[in-house]
């Protein structure tokens, strides 16, 4: 096998601190061993994996190539999304002409609210004029996409020819069966330096493209997320109201808080289900953890995980949790101010402004600052590089794939293009209108035709330009640079495993236990049982799997 | 007896009219040549092919799906090329405890509704047989139907809204200075709970096959009853229960049938509420292995068991309706 160590991908891969994933990659470029079963499966023509479908090299990766059009006020720290206090008044084109050929492609997308029309659409109308090509869309349902995925997939003949695949929608034995088999592995024509044809598409960071790379080849074209997923998040308005200023360093003054603001005679309660938050506090890692022996242990086996449910159960207890938090919709209550302290995605930040400023203006949530539990430094592991991303249906006629790689390029354009904009705000005078500060105020078409869509297929580095929400852009920015300061990679952080199949099932029990010891249903001693079984059920050989995984490198 | 087959009337009495017919007269056409029996019969079987072909097309060819419980199978690989794997599936399902405490439970809440919900559409519509006036039998038709339409999402919501922990008589027991209800996340009256969403959805719907059984019933009976100085409860006793007696055993049987079905949406969407040491039934367990996990194989098996046990159910009820003189859902002649 080739080692490369001079290659650039590894070199411009960004840089963390203790970071296993450079560890694995360095090792595994200089020493470029390959695994028994690579070795024994005979021409791979590109890269190598191991047992798992992890590549040991990273040639395969495409090279990157960084683009900056405009200046961000607050610059990305440590993986954040860069923020924007305006939008250029002056925009770039990246693309010269048009590069389509006129060709006609299908593409599936979920979509999370009213699916605009596809015939008759100016917006897509204007953005196919743009690409030179025409992109059908079959928009899905985002709540229902896996199994309308999982649908289609079982049936690879009627697949459109570009399909989004959101990471939590990715069905069982997805990267063994499905992606070889149904996917078009696009290493070819994308990997080392044969990614600059297409600038926008070398501007996107190798670890996305390493986290879209299956068994050594690259099969994704990804939407790239920022480091940092989740935050707790408290109605700021609502605090305000009480007279409460929150100062919350440790796990304790939180639930403290909760229990201060909770009134249920005026159905006002402290707290959601605050079991990400827990894990947030308690630096609870997504999966493994390697332990001082350098063995692994799974997060359920971890002192951390147990802390977590602990303080979990001990919110329940405090009677600050809402009582209908299992059946009713936290977003709804959060809005309501039935709940003043949620859990939930960074995104839902700018989502909640969007929903609820054009009829409450001072309605207003803001995030704590990052804390640990025990009032020391909070650990953030970082998210995947990205949780969205989308292949291109296998075929023999490169032609279509190098035709659709040219539309990839021009929807991956970055903030402060002419592409981003058409694509995010749509045709000036059809989908928005000039305001007096220069920002575009949507029009009542926008709110029809233009839905997310493009982005589910393919998109530049995540930015943060939502400048229309006052205050947003720098709150978030300034939440999501401390945060990520605090950032880690969990062991085989943006890698994609698969896991030998019969193991899927086996941390089931826990999503279970999880929810019956923080509602006092079960005690944590129960925890200890869970995991024997757990171990017995496979949890083991699962453990030497990764850890075979891990001496790899 | 005419009275009770005419009972049978609306889509039970179809399977059961159908299957009686074709059987009753093999004895005395046995001697009789096939070919000449298919002549005599041809536009029977012409009449009763769509049915066949309908049953073939979509209950006979998916059941060969059921083969998946023999393999470790796989959507994308096919029933041709995945691996079999012989009762391997079978000996997991029984070795794991979530399966056997999702059996417990669906058992558990088929016998409690069995008892406690199954009469209750039998207690409404004698009730609503004794209403005379035309008019306020039908609005109360209307009403006691219209859950039937409701989605589950819809109902639990709506128990949510009314006796959830911060529903409206919680609030109002907190304006009142008492405790607040519980039985919407309380995992030991949970039983009495989904049972009471059964009858407050369903139980309305169920009164109508009841209804028209009673309706078949002669008025002169009741007449001359009345006449020879028998009261309500006597009448009752003896014309209206023995009218609806062949009914309520073939719907017990039907109802037995799909026992082990004990509402998928109900309780998946109630599940994180109670937990799922309550609430897991065999149904919601075989979606989470096969289709949230993939393990279809075994989730095959899971649900073939359900299958069997119903089966078995049907029989045994079955052929106890026979020992009772009732004609049951079939009858060899």
């Amino acid at each position: 096998m080739k080692t490369s160590p001079d290659r650039q991908p590894l070199t411009q891969a960004p840089i963390h601190r203790r970071s296993f994933l450079g560890m694995l990659a360095a090792g595994a470029a200089v020493i470029g061993v390959p695994s028994l079963l690579s070795a024994c499966g005979g021409t791979a023509s590109t890269g190598s994996s191991n047992a798992g479908g992890v590549a040991l090299t990273s040639d395969h990766l495409p090279t990157y190539v960084p683009i900056t059009y405009v200046e961000p006020d607050y610059p990305s720290v440590n993986g954040s999304v860069p923020g924007f206090e305006t939008i250029p008044t002056e925009l770039v084109q990246s693309i010269k002409a048009p590069p389509g050929k006129g060709s006609s492609f299908t593409a599936m997308t979920p979509l999370w609210g009213t699916p605009p029309p596809t015939s008759g659409n100016a917006y897509y109308a204007a953005v196919d004029e743009m690409l030179g090509s025409t992109l059908k869309f079959q928009i899905a349902d985002g709540n229902e996409y896996g199994t309308v995925l999982a649908t289609a997939l079982a049936a690879p003949k009627d697949l459109p020819d570009w399909v989004s695949v959101p990471t939590w929608n990715i069905p069982p034995r997805f990267a063994t069966e499905v992606v070889p088999n149904v996917f078009q592995d696009i290493t070819q024509y994308v990997s080392g330096d044969k990614i600059k044809k297409w600038p926008n598409l070398a501007n996107i960071p190798t670890a996305a493209w390493k986290y879209s790379s299956f068994d050594g080849k690259v099969y994704g074209l990804p939407f790239p997320t920022g480091v940092i997923n989740d935050a707790i998040f408290y109605r700021d308005d609502v605090l305000t109201g009480l007279g409460i200023t929150p100062d919350v360093t440790n796990g304790q003054d939180l639930i403290d808080l909760m229990v201060e603001v909770t009134d249920p005679a005026t159905k006002r309660y402290g707290a959601h289900d605050m079991w990400t938050a827990a894990t947030i506090i308690h630096g609870v890692v997504p999966k493994w953890k390697v332990g001082d022996d350098g063995q692994l242990l799974h997060r359920v086996e971890t002192e951390e995980y147990r802390a977590a449910l602990e303080w979990n159960a001990a919110v329940f207890a405090s009677g600050a949790v809402h009582p209908d938090v299992d059946n009713t919709w936290a977003k709804q209550l959060f809005w309501d101010g039935e709940v003043v302290i949620l859990n939930d995605g960074i995104g839902s930040w700018h989502e909640n402004l969007a929903q609820m400023l054009s009829t409450n203006p001072t309605w207003s949530q803001k995030p704590f600052a990052p804390f640990g539990a025990d009032g020391g430094e909070p650990t953030y592991f970082k998210g995947n590089p990205c949780n969205i991303f989308s292949f291109l249906k296998k075929t023999d006629d490169e032609d279509r794939i190098l035709e659709l790689l040219d539309l990839a390029n021009v929807i991956a354009a970055p903030f402060g293009t002419v592409e981003f904009d058409l694509i995010a705000n749509g045709v000036e005078g059809v989908h928005y209108e000039r305001g007096a500060d220069g920002l575009p105020v949507p029009t009542d078409l926008a709110k029809t035709e233009l839905q997310p869509t493009y982005m589910f297929l393919v998109d530049g580095p995540e930015t943060n330009a939502r400048v229309q929400y006052p205050g947003f852009v720098k709150a978030s920015s300034e939440f999501s640079q401390l945060a990520a300061g605090y950032a880690e990679e969990p062991v085989f952080w943006g890698l994609q495993i698969s896991e030998p199949d019969q193991y899927a099932s086996i941390g089931q029990p826990f999503e279970d236990l999880e929810k019956d010891i923080s509602r006092g249903r079960k005690s944590i001693t129960d925890l200890d049982a869970a995991v024997a079984t757990w171990k017995s059920a496979g949890g083991d050989e699962l453990r030497g799997f990764y850890q075979h995984l891990l001496d790899e490198s | 007896m005419s009275t009770t087959t005419e009972a049978k009337a609306p889509e039970p009495a179809g399977v059961a009219a159908s299957t009686s017919s074709t059987r009753k007269p093999r004895p005395a056409v046995r001697k009789i040549k096939l070919s000449t029996r298919l002549k005599r019969d041809r536009s029977m079987l012409l009449m009763t092919l769509p049915a066949v072909l309908l049953l073939v097309v979509f209950a006979y060819i998916p059941m060969m799906g059921n083969v998946i419980a023999w393999q470790k199978f796989s959507p994308y690989t096919g029933f041709f090329f995945s691996p079999w794997v012989g009762w391997e599936n079978f000996v997991r399902v029984f070795s794991n405890p979530q399966f056997l405490n999702a059996v417990e439970n669906t058992l558990f809440i088929t016998l409690f509704q069995i008892v406690f919900y199954f009469p209750v559409p039998i207690v409404l519509a004698l009730l609503l047989n004794s209403v005379l006036s035309p008019r306020l039998k039908t609005s109360i038709q209307a009403i006691v139907y219209l859950p039937h339409f409701f989605s589950w999402v819809l109902v639990i919501t709506i128990f949510q809204q009314m006796f959830g922990g911060a529903g409206l008589i919680s609030q109002a027991l907190r304006a009142a200075g008492r405790e607040p209800l519980t039985i919407m996340s309380n995992p030991d009256t949970f039983l009495v709970l989904v049972t009471s969403q059964a009858i407050w959805k369903d139980a309305g719907w169920g009164i109508i096959i009841f209804l028209a059984a009673l309706s078949t019933v002669d008025p002169s009976q009741y007449e001359a009853a009345a006449v020879d100085g028998a009261g309500k409860w006597r009448r009752m006793w003896h014309i209206t229960l023995p009218a609806l007696r062949p009914v309520i055993i073939l719907l017990l049987i039907l109802r037995l049938g799909d026992a082990l079905t004990v509402g998928f949406e109900q309780l998946y969407l109630q599940r994180d509420a109670v937990g799922a040491a309550r609430s897991e039934v065999i149904d919601t367990y075989v979606y989470f292995q096969g289709v949230q996990y993939g393990d279809w194989g075994f989730a095959a098996a899971a649900g073939l068991m359900k299958g069997v046990v119903s089966l078995a159910l049907v029989l045994g009820a079955n052929k106890l309706a026979h020992v009772f003189g009732e004609a049951g859902v079939y009858k060899k002649s």
